[in-house]
C-alpha cells in the first residue's frame, strides 16, 4: 500500500519538476557532446579538429593499416582479461580464506588494502616503479599485468567480502553432513552465494584495468603501451587517428553494455511470455 | 573446513610484496640522498625541506587542493539535483538514465579528455558559438576554467550515482510520513531526504577530490604546458627531472594529506551511514 | 545474475580468443630475422609513415617502437637499464650517454650508409669521429612568426629579446625544453649557450623569469606545430623542421633565426650497450638511411634529413620544400654552436627551468 502511495506522490511531484528534468537533459547534451563531437570528427577528410570538411574513412584506413596502434587496443585487451580473471580468482579465494581466519589478520589485510584505494593512483604507481627497478624486473607488458593485478585484487574482496559476511556459516558445514566434499560444498553452495558480489568485483577490476593510465604509464616498458598511453602520447599534436580508434572504443563498450543490460530483460520478457502462453 | 584460513596466505605474501613495499621504497627514496641506487645511502630530510621552504611548491600544492575543491563543488551543486530527479523516477527510467550516465565513464579517460581539446580551441564549436554572442578572442582552452570543466568531466558520474544510490536506497515512508506530519516539501527535503542521502555526498566527494588532485594528465591535457598542478610536478621529477629522492618526498606528503581527508571522510560516512556496504562500490553501482 | 555472469564470462572469452587471432597474423615468417623484435627508443611523432612497416615487411622481424618527449626522459629510462636496441637523442645527450658508457661504439665497417649522408651533419663536436652515432634528422632552432604581426624588422634589431618586446605580450609560444630555453636565453644575453659560468645561467635564468611573468607566454611542446600553422600566436620558439611543416601549411607564417646565434642540433642512432639485437639495430640504421625511407621519414616529419639526394630534390625545383629556407639549416654564422654536455651544467639547468615553469604556472 505504502509503495503505491509513494507512486502517487512521486508522480505528482515529476510534473512539477521541469528544472530537474531541464538540468538531465543539459546533463546528458554535457556527456554526449564531447563522444558525438569525437565520432563526429573521426570521420573528417582533413586533419582539423575545428572544421568538418567532407567526409572520408580516411583515418580510419590509415589506423588499421598501422599495426601499432591496434597493437595498443590489444594490450589493453591482454592486460584487462588476465587482471581481471586473476584477480577475480585470488580475491575471491583470499576473501574466502580471510573470512575464517583471526579478526587480527583480517583487519591488517583490510587496512592493507586500503593503501591502493585510498592513495593518490600516482604514488601507488611511483612505488610500483620503485619495486620493479629495485627487484631488477625489466619494464613492459609483465609488469603492467602484475601491476594492474596488484590494484583490482582490493577491489574485488571490497566486493565479495560484504557477501561472504552475509552468507550463513552452517551452510557449508550442513552441505558437508550431506556427504559433499569440501571442495564441493565451496563451488556448489558457496560460490553461487556469493556470485553477485564476484561478478561487480570482476565488473569493477575490469573497467579499472581498461581504464588505466597512470599506473600502466609509470610500469611499462620498451614500447608496450596500452590505449590510453597511446592517447596521451598522440595528443600532442592533430591526429584524427586518435580519434578513428576512439570510436571503434565508444561503439564496442557501447554495445557491450546495451547487450549486458537489454539481453537479460529480452530473456525474462521471453520466458514470461512462454510461460503465460503454456 | 578448518584449513580454509590458509587460503588467504598467498595473499598476504603478495600485498606484502606488491603494496607495502613499494609505499616503504617510496618512504626510503623520499629520506634519503642516494642518487638512485640503494646500494650507497645517505639519511637526510632534505627533500621534504625543499619542499616546504620553496614557496613555489607550496602554492602549487595549494592550488591543487583549491582547485580539487571547486571541482567537488561544482560536482555536488550540478549532481545533487540530477541524482535527485534520477531517483524520483520510476525503475525503469531510472535504470535507463543510470546506464545514459554511466556509458561515458566506460569510454577511457585519455580519449574523453581528449575530446574536449577539439571542442575548446580557438575555432572550436565553443569559440564559434561565444563568437556569435560577441565574445570575440576569448581563451577557452589552456586556462584554469578548462582544466576545471575536463575535471568535472571526468569525475561527476561518480557523484551523481553514489548520490543517486543513497537516494534511492532511502526508505520513502519516511518522507511520507514527515509529508503526513504536516511538513511541506522544503522541510521534507531538508529535515529527510538531505540528511538520509548524506552518506551518498560524501562517498562521491571522495571519489571526485582524491583523483582531482593527483590528476596530471588532465592539467597537462587542458591546461597546457605552463599550468602546474601537484601531480604534474611528481610526474615531471621521476619522468624528466630525474630527483627521484625529492619526487618521493613530493609523494609522501601528497599521501599524507589525502589519507588524512580519506579517513575524514570515512569517519563522517560511518557516522551517517546505516548500512555498512555503502563505500563497498565505485562504478559496479550502476550495474 | 548467473546468466550474466556466463555471459560475461563468454564475452571474456570470446575477446581473449579472438585477441590471439588477430595477434598471430601480421609480420612476414620467412624474413632473414623472422621471430626477433627490434626495440626502438625514439621522440615521438619522428618516424616516416609507412617506414616501420616496411622494415617490417622487408626483415621479417618485428619493431616496437618506444616515444619520449625529451632526452631527459630518454636518459632516465635508459640509465635505469631499460633494455632498447637502438636510441635516437639528440647531440649533448649522446654526448652524454657515451661518457656514462651506456651507449656502444659501432662496427664502422657494418654501416654501408656513410657515403649517402651530408658532410654537414658529419663529425661534429658530440662525436667527431662519429664512432657512435649516425644522424637522424638536423638542423636548428629559431622563431617562428606571422607576417601579419610581427615586422622583420623587429626581428632583426632585437633578436631572440623580441620576447621581452611588450608588443607581443600574450601573443606568443615558449618551448618546453630546458636546454633550447637556456640557449635562447644566453643567446640573447650575448652569451655562448655551452656556458659553465654559474653567474650568466643566473642571469639567464632572471631572463626567462621576466618572459615569464610579463609577457604571459604559453610552454608547449609539439602542440606549438598545429597552432603555428593555423597562427594562433605572433611568435614561438620551434625547430627549424617544424617550421618546415609549419609554412607549408601556412603560406603566412616565417622562420628566422637571430643573428645572436642558434643551436645547430643533430638528433643521430646509437646502439645502447646493453642492445640484444645488435644484428638489427645495423640493419635499421642502414635501412633508414637509404633514399627512400629518408624520403618518407622527412615528408612525414618535416624535418631535414641527412641524406644529401633527398635534400636536394625536396629543396630543388617542385619539391615539397622548395623555396623553404628552413629546410637547409644555416651552416654561416659564427654564433652558432653545437650543444656540449656538462652534468653539472645540465642539472643547474634542470633545476632553474622547473623553477621558471612553476614561476609561468604561478604567474596566471
Amino acid at each position: 500500500m505504502m509503495g503505491k502511495k509513494y507512486k502517487d506522490h512521486n508522480k505528482l511531484s515529476r510534473k512539477k519538476r521541469p528544472i530537474g528534468r531541464l538540468l538531465l537533459i543539459l546533463m546528458i547534451i554535457f556527456f554526449y557532446m564531447p563522444i558525438v563531437f569525437v565520432i563526429l570528427f573521426s570521420f573528417n577528410d582533413s586533419k582539423s579538429l575545428t572544421a568538418f570538411t567532407g567526409f572520408s574513412t580516411i583515418w580510419y584506413e590509415k589506423l588499421f593499416r598501422s599495426s601499432r596502434m591496434m597493437d595498443s587496443v590489444y594490450t589493453t585487451i591482454l592486460v584487462a582479461v588476465i587482471a581481471t580473471a586473476v584477480s577475480t580468482i585470488v580475491g575471491t579465494i583470499t576473501a574466502l580464506g580471510l573470512s575464517k581466519s583471526k579478526k587480527v589478520i583480517r583487519d591488517l589485510v583490510t587496512y592493507v588494502n586500503d593503501f591502493p584505494i585510498m592513495n593518490p593512483e600516482i604514488v601507488t604507481a611511483i612505488g610500483l616503479m620503485l619495486l620493479f627497478l629495485t627487484l631488477g624486473i625489466e619494464r613492459g607488458l609483465g609488469t603492467m599485468i602484475l601491476a594492474h593485478i596488484a590494484f583490482c585484487i582490493p577491489y574485488v574482496m571490497l566486493s565479495v567480502m560484504p557477501k561472504i559476511r552475509s552468507l550463513d556459516p552452517n551452510m557449508a558445514d550442513a552441505a558437508m553432513d550431506l556427504g559433499c566434499t569440501p571442495w564441493q560444498a565451496l563451488i556448489k553452495v558457496i560460490v553461487p552465494q556469493i556470485a553477485p558480489g564476484i561478478f561487480s568485483g570482476a565488473l569493477i577490476a575490469f573497467t579499472m584495468s581498461f581504464d588505466d593510465f597512470i599506473i600502466s604509464y609509470f610500469v611499462t616498458g620498451r614500447g608496450i603501451k596500452n590505449l590510453s598511453i597511446s592517447v596521451y602520447t598522440m595528443s600532442k599534436r592533430v591526429n584524427p587517428i586518435i580519434n578513428a580508434i576512439s570510436t571503434l572504443i565508444i561503439a564496442t563498450i557501447t554495445l557491450i553494455l546495451i547487450l549486458v543490460n537489454v539481453v537479460p530483460i529480452i530473456i525474462e520478457k521471453t520466458r514470461k511470455k512462454n510461460e503465460n502462453d503454456n | 573446513m578448518k584449513k580454509i584460513n590458509q587460503l588467504a596466505t598467498p595473499y598476504i605474501i603478495w600485498a606484502g610484496i606488491m603494496i607495502l613495499l613499494p609505499m616503504l621504497l617510496i618512504l626510503f627514496y623520499a629520506i634519503t640522498d642516494s642518487g638512485n641506487g640503494i646500494v650507497s645511502f645517505r639519511l637526510t630530510l632534505k627533500p621534504f625541506g625543499k619542499f616546504f621552504t620553496d614557496p613555489d611548491f607550496l602554492l602549487i600544492l595549494w592550488r591543487s587542493l583549491g582547485i580539487a575543491l571547486k571541482t567537488t563543488i561544482i560536482c555536488i551543486i550540478i549532481g545533487y539535483p540530477v541524482a535527485y530527479y534520477i531517483a524520483g523516477s520510476d525503475d525503469r527510467v531510472q535504470n535507463l538514465l543510470i546506464l545514459i550516465i554511466t556509458i561515458p565513464t566506460w569510454i577511457n579517460m585519455l580519449v574523453r579528455t581528449y575530446a574536449w581539446i577539439g571542442l575548446l580551441s580557438d575555432g572550436g564549436l565553443f569559440s564559434t558559438i561565444l563568437g556569435f554572442a560577441g565574445l570575440k578572442d576569448v581563451k577557452l582552452l589552456y586556462t584554469e576554467g578548462a582544466v576545471i570543466l575536463g575535471m568535472v568531466y571526468n569525475f561527476i558520474p561518480f557523484m551523481i550515482l553514489q548520490i543517486n544510490a543513497s537516494l534511492s536506497k532511502m526508505d520513502h515512508s519516511l518522507i511520507q510520513a514527515a509529508a503526513d506530519l504536516g511538513a511541506n516539501r522544503t522541510q521534507c527535503f531538508l529535515k529527510v531526504t538531505l540528511p538520509l542521502s548524506l552518506p551518498g555526498v560524501v562517498n562521491g566527494i571522495a571519489l571526485v577530490f582524491l583523483p582531482a588532485v593527483s590528476s596530471f594528465f588532465i592539467p597537462k591535457m587542458l591546461g597546457g604546458g605552463q599550468y602546474y598542478l601537484i601531480g604534474n610536478v611528481i610526474e615531471n621529477q621521476f619522468i624528466t627531472v630525474g630527483e627521484w629522492n625529492f619526487g618521493s618526498a613530493i609523494s609522501i606528503i601528497m599521501a599524507v594529506i589525502m589519507m588524512a581527508f580519506m579517513y575524514v571522510v570515512r569517519a563522517i560516512e560511518r557516522r551517517n551511514s546505516t548500512v555498512e556496504e555503502d563505500d563497498r562500490r565505485r562504478r559496479g553501482a550502476a550495474l | 545474475m548467473r546468466m550474466t555472469i556466463k555471459k560475461f564470462t563468454v564475452c571474456i572469452l570470446a575477446a581473449a580468443i579472438a585477441l590471439c587471432c588477430l595477434g598471430g597474423c601480421g609480420g612476414r615468417k620467412d624474413g632473414p630475422y623472422a621471430g626477433r623484435t627490434l626495440y626502438i627508443y625514439n621522440t615521438g611523432e619522428y618516424t616516416g609513415e609507412w617506414v616501420l612497416d616496411d622494415f617490417e615487411y622487408q626483415t621479417g622481424c618485428k619493431v616496437i617502437q618506444d616515444e619520449f618527449e625529451s632526452n631527459e626522459q630518454m636518459y632516465i629510462k635508459v640509465a635505469n637499464g631499460d633494455m632498447y636496441d637502438l636510441l635516437i637523442p639528440s647531440d649533448y645527450m649522446i654526448e652524454r650517454l657515451r661518457q656514462e658508457g651506456l651507449i656502444q661504439p659501432l662496427d664502422k665497417s657494418r654501416i654501408t650508409c656513410w657515403d649517402l649522408l651530408t658532410d654537414e651533419c658529419l663529425g661534429l663536436g658530440y662525436d667527431p669521429q662519429n664512432e657512435y652515432s649516425v644522424p637522424y634528422f638536423w638542423g636548428t632552432v629559431g622563431i617562428a612568426y606571422d607576417k601579419d604581426k610581427v615586422s622583420e624588422e623587429d626581428l632583426e634589431r632585437e633578436g631572440w629579446n623580441i620576447f621581452l618586446d611588450p608588443k607581443y605580450k600574450g601573443d606568443m609560444y615558449l618551448y618546453d625544453s630546458e636546454r633550447d630555453m637556456f640557449m635562447v636565453a644566453l643567446k640573447a644575453l650575448g652569451y655562448s649557450m655551452n656556458t659553465k659560468d654559474e653567474g650568466e645561467l643566473r642571469e639567464a635564468y632572471d631572463w626567462l623569469i621576466r618572459v615569464v611573468e610579463n609577457q604571459e607566454p604559453e610552454i608547449v611542446t609539439d602542440e606549438i606545430i598545429d597552432a603555428m600553422a593555423q597562427g594562433r600566436k605572433a611568435l614561438g620558439i620551434v625547430y627549424s623542421g617544424d617550421a618546415n611543416y609549419i609554412q607549408v601549411e601556412n603560406e603566412g607564417m616565417g622562420f628566422y633565426l637571430p643573428e645572436e646565434g642558434t643551436n645547430l642540433w643533430c638528433d643521430a642512432m646509437v646502439i645502447p650497450a646493453n642492445a640484444e639485437n645488435v644484428d638489427l639495430a645495423y640493419e635499421y640504421i642502414n635501412f633508414i638511411s637509404q633514399y627512400d625511407e629518408a624520403l618518407d621519414n622527412s615528408l612525414t616529419v618535416g624535418y631535414t634529413s641527412p641524406n644529401r639526394d633527398v635534400v636536394e630534390d625536396l629543396t630543388g625545383q617542385g619539391g615539397e620544400y622548395s623555396g623553404i629556407k628552413s629546410y637547409i639549416p644555416r651552416a654561416d654564422n659564427p654564433n652558432d654552436e653545437v650543444f656540449e654536455f656538462d652534468a653539472d651544467t645540465r642539472r643547474i639547468m634542470a633545476d632553474l627551468w622547473a623553477k621558471v615553469k612553476i614561476a609561468a604556472s604561478n604567474a596566471n
